[in-house]
């Protein structure tokens, strides 16, 4: 095997065996020295509180500022700016990047463009379609019909099928969208630093204020081409008609993306953000054969600007679909499978620590941290519900008659189900924080349904135990194995009203 | 700085600051420890954890009447012995003598305090010279041998009614049995036995009831009911004999005795009867050894015993 690949091998072991090494050895520490692992347990429980208590009310101030910002009219924000930042030379190309995804579903996100707060001579749309789907073609056409001479430049890509050293992934689509783009820019002579590009999932629904806000931020920022630009993603278009364990899914995807953008040392770009086009030109453009296409391109663009890269939080709203099914068992099917590709995530790891190994230029110290913050939030990812629900009890169980007369055995069950009653007493914030962000109900929705939306809450220790750990654990668990998994869209369930 | 990002960074601190203080008291008093608020160090103590049925007792330690009840857990105890005394109103007390060790839980979670007065309560409503109870119809059924009369009520002695009659039996019955589906009742005495059917329209086994069979040749010792609530395990004094609960069943004889008395227990799950009887061994004195016989409806029978007919 060729050393580099040797070396990416090791390193895509590393957070899947760091996971399983922490739950075999309290497993093992539970049968055999049960005190030791009582004091590990309760020590992780007592870190989990904290660390509850802190991002909770981190997403209480990432809520305010949401609230604070909703509704700000930026495209006067824009045009009150000083005249060297002249947001009217800008242009949005907007990338969706398609597979199977119908009609149904692209044509809200492409209305949601048209009925933006922004004047549309300065956005370029491109529908980047699969060419291997079937229905590419003519779906192609229907919006090209409706939508073409709605904006400056509209385009229709399609991406040719299992292209030279391309995997089936949106990065792959996304970069062939991208160049056909490029192609339109030089053809108008616009200039790639005049030009902001945002990626989005084909369900993606902008706020009208979105573009505003987005020049806004981009003008004012000091290197506004070495950072990404990500709006606060929101899961609205179906949430009313989308079931309790899905909703709910959807609503803690949500707060934790809010609460990450609070924590800007860490942020990294995810799902649909938008950032300079020049940038991703230099960086050359998205990954074309990874999965997590949505973070890999926040690391290059961090390697390529020697970890001078960051990512500014926009306090405006991106509305998505609830992923959902015909079945409880389909969705859960299905949400299960999103969250696992998100949490295969870290196949960054391997792709950040051999390119900081080629960087010379970023201080180690940084390379550290970010090395360190990349593998610690998948690592607790993989193991939190696991210690929470599954290996808290098992020194009781296991420990034998000599632990339970023990005091630390006595008090174990009482520390850990304290801890748990207060994870759960956190539900209560975030639904409040839930009502806050949800859209007005439909008229077919019944009144009755808020009621529902109150009380589904108490099945979040149920999809703790579904989704809590397992995904990120089978995700890091294929990497170890070097059982790579491909990038599946995941089935969306909107009911079109 | 942004003041969201002051704010953050302040709570960030503040949580690791806590995490680390706190970590300092609550590991030892997980582990059991005692702070000392005079000399700022952690002693090794143990606990008492107490549970009553009732809940709600007052909790004197050393006669010192502490706020918690229970159930409860006392903390921070230094190892030693401690008087511990449990009262609640209008029940016995409960005291003890209880051994702290140091960094384990004495563990009392299994105290019952009994009522001073207990709520006692006469069910029969007629004279009664035996009773069952049948505890998956909550019912109460209770013979009296000199009326011959078989009543039955609910387990708190309402709806006291009679049940059936009984067949004159001379001498009295020995014991009473009642079938594995709880719907027949035999009595026996050495020469009889007598099945009485507690279900009216109960058929087609039992055509009359009471029912009266009369063993003649043998005495019986003891009866036991096959699963079948259908035949009857006679144990006699020259041999254990099997027959339906029928005026028309011919007895048939499983196995001879060598003891006039034996004592025998029947597995009605399995139905297997178990028998102690004495055998002739090699040196030719008689040893008793015990036997079991399978008597369920796939039978596998086992190896005859030796000089078995």
């Amino acid at each position: 095997m060729h050393n580099a690949k040797r070396i990416k091998r090791y390193l895509e072991i590393i957070p899947g065996a760091i996971s399983w090494g922490i739950i075999i050895v309290l497993i093992l520490l539970s049968i055999f020295k049960p005190v030791a692992c009582a004091i590990s347990i309760i020590v992780f429980d007592f870190y989990w509180i904290i660390r509850t208590i802190y991002l909770s009310t981190l997403l209480v101030l990432a809520h305010r500022k949401l609230f604070k910002e909703k509704n700000k009219d930026w495209l006067s924000e824009c045009q009150g700016l000083d005249v060297k930042k002249d947001w009217s030379k800008l242009y949005h190309l907007i990338i969706f990047p398609v597979y199977k995804e119908g009609i149904g579903v692209l044509r809200p996100s492409l209305e949601a463009l048209r009925n933006s707060r922004y004047p549309k001579e300065k956005m370029i749309v491109v529908v980047a379609f699969e060419e291997r789907y079937a229905h590419a073609q003519a779906n192609a056409r229907i919006l090209e019909t409706e939508f073409k001479t709605s904006f400056f430049g509209y385009l229709s890509t399609f991406h040719p099928d299992k292209a030279p050293g391309e995997t089936r992934t949106k990065g792959a689509n996304a970069t062939w969208a991208a160049k056909q783009a490029r192609e339109f820019l030089d053809r108008k002579a616009i200039a790639y630093e005049d030009v902001i590009i945002s990626c989005f999932d084909a369900d993606t629904c902008v706020d009208r204020e979105y573009f505003g806000c987005l020049t806004y931020h981009f003008l004012t920022q000091p290197k506004p081409h070495q950072a990404s630009y990500q709006p606060m993603p929101v899961y609205n278009n179906n949430i009313w008609h989308a079931p309790s364990f899905a909703r709910i899914v959807e609503i803690s995807a949500s707060f934790c993306q809010m609460i990450d953008s609070m924590r800007l040392e860490k942020f990294v770009t995810f799902s649909s953000h938008s950032m300079s086009f020049k940038t991703l030109v230099e960086i050359d453009y998205w990954p074309v054969d990874m999965v997590s296409d949505d973070s890999v391109i926040y690391w290059k663009a961090f390697l390529f600007y020697k970890g001078d890269y960051r990512v500014v939080p926009l306090y405006i709203t991106v509305s998505m679909d609830v992923a959902y099914s015909s079945n409880l068992f389909k969705t859960i099917a299905l949400q299960y499978r999103q969250k696992r590709r998100w949490a295969w995530g870290i196949e960054n790891f391997p792709f950040l620590i051999n390119g900081f190994s080629h960087n010379k230029d970023i201080p180690l110290l940084i390379k550290a941290r970010r090395s360190f913050q990349l593998l610690e939030s998948h690592i607790m990812w993989a193991i939190w519900a696991v210690i929470v629900i599954l290996i808290g009890p098992l020194p009781i169980l296991l420990g034998g008659a000599f632990f339970n007369q023990m005091a630390i055995g006595y008090n174990l069950p009482r520390i850990t189900g304290l801890l748990f009653n207060f994870t759960l007493a956190t539900s209560l914030a975030f639904i409040i924080l839930s009502r806050a962000i949800l859209p007005p109900r439909p008229k077919d929705v019944s009144w009755f349904k808020n009621i529902v939306m109150l009380v589904e809450w108490i099945i979040v220790p149920v999809i703790i135990l579904i989704l809590g750990s397992t995904p990120a654990l089978d995700a890091q668990t294929r990497l170890m194995l070097a059982k790579y998994i491909e990038f599946n869209p995941t089935e969306k369930g909107r009911k079109v009203v | 700085m942004s003041g969201e990002q002051k704010i953050r960074a302040f709570l960030f601190y503040l949580g690791v600051l806590i995490f680390f203080i706190g970590l300092r008291f609550i590991l030892p008093s997980a582990l059991g420890y005692k702070f000392n608020m005079r000399t700022f160090r952690f002693t090794k103590a143990g606990l008492i954890a107490l549970k009553t049925q009732p809940q709600g007792a007052s909790i004197y330690l050393n006669e010192v009447l502490l706020n918690e009840k229970t159930p409860a857990t006392i903390n921070e105890l230094l190892p030693g012995e401690y008087n511990l005394k449990l009262e609640l109103e209008n029940h016995y007390p409960w005291s003890a003598q209880v051994s702290v060790e140091a960094g384990k839980v004495s563990r009392l979670e299994k105290i019952i305090l009994f009522p001073i007065r207990p709520n006692i309560k006469q069910l029969n409503k007629e004279k009664i010279s035996s009773f069952w109870l049948d505890k998956e119809k909550d019912k109460v059924y209770y013979i009296s041998q000199e009326e011959q009369t078989l009543y039955k009520s609910d387990l708190e002695g309402n709806d006291f009614v009679v049940a059936g009659t009984l067949a004159q039996m001379r001498p009295l019955p020995i014991k009473w049995k009642i079938s594995p589906d709880k719907e027949k009742l035999l009595s026996f005495n050495p020469h009889q036995i007598v099945v009485v059917n507690l279900r009216s329209s109960h058929k087609p086994y039992l055509t009359e009831s009471p029912l009266v069979l009369d063993v003649a040749n043998h005495k019986i010792t003891d009866i036991f009911w096959h699963s079948d609530s259908y035949h009857l395990i006679l144990v006699t004094d020259s041999n254990i004999e099997v027959q339906e609960a029928t005026l028309q069943s011919v007895p048939v004889n499983l196995v001879n005795l060598n003891k006039k008395s034996i004592s025998a227990s029947y597995d009605e799950n399995k139905d297997i009867l178990y028998f102690i009887d004495n055998q002739k061994a090699a040196d030719g004195k008689f040893y008793d050894n015990l036997f079991k016989l399978e008597l369920g409806t796939k039978f596998s029978f086992i190896k005859p015993r030796a000089n078995e007919p």
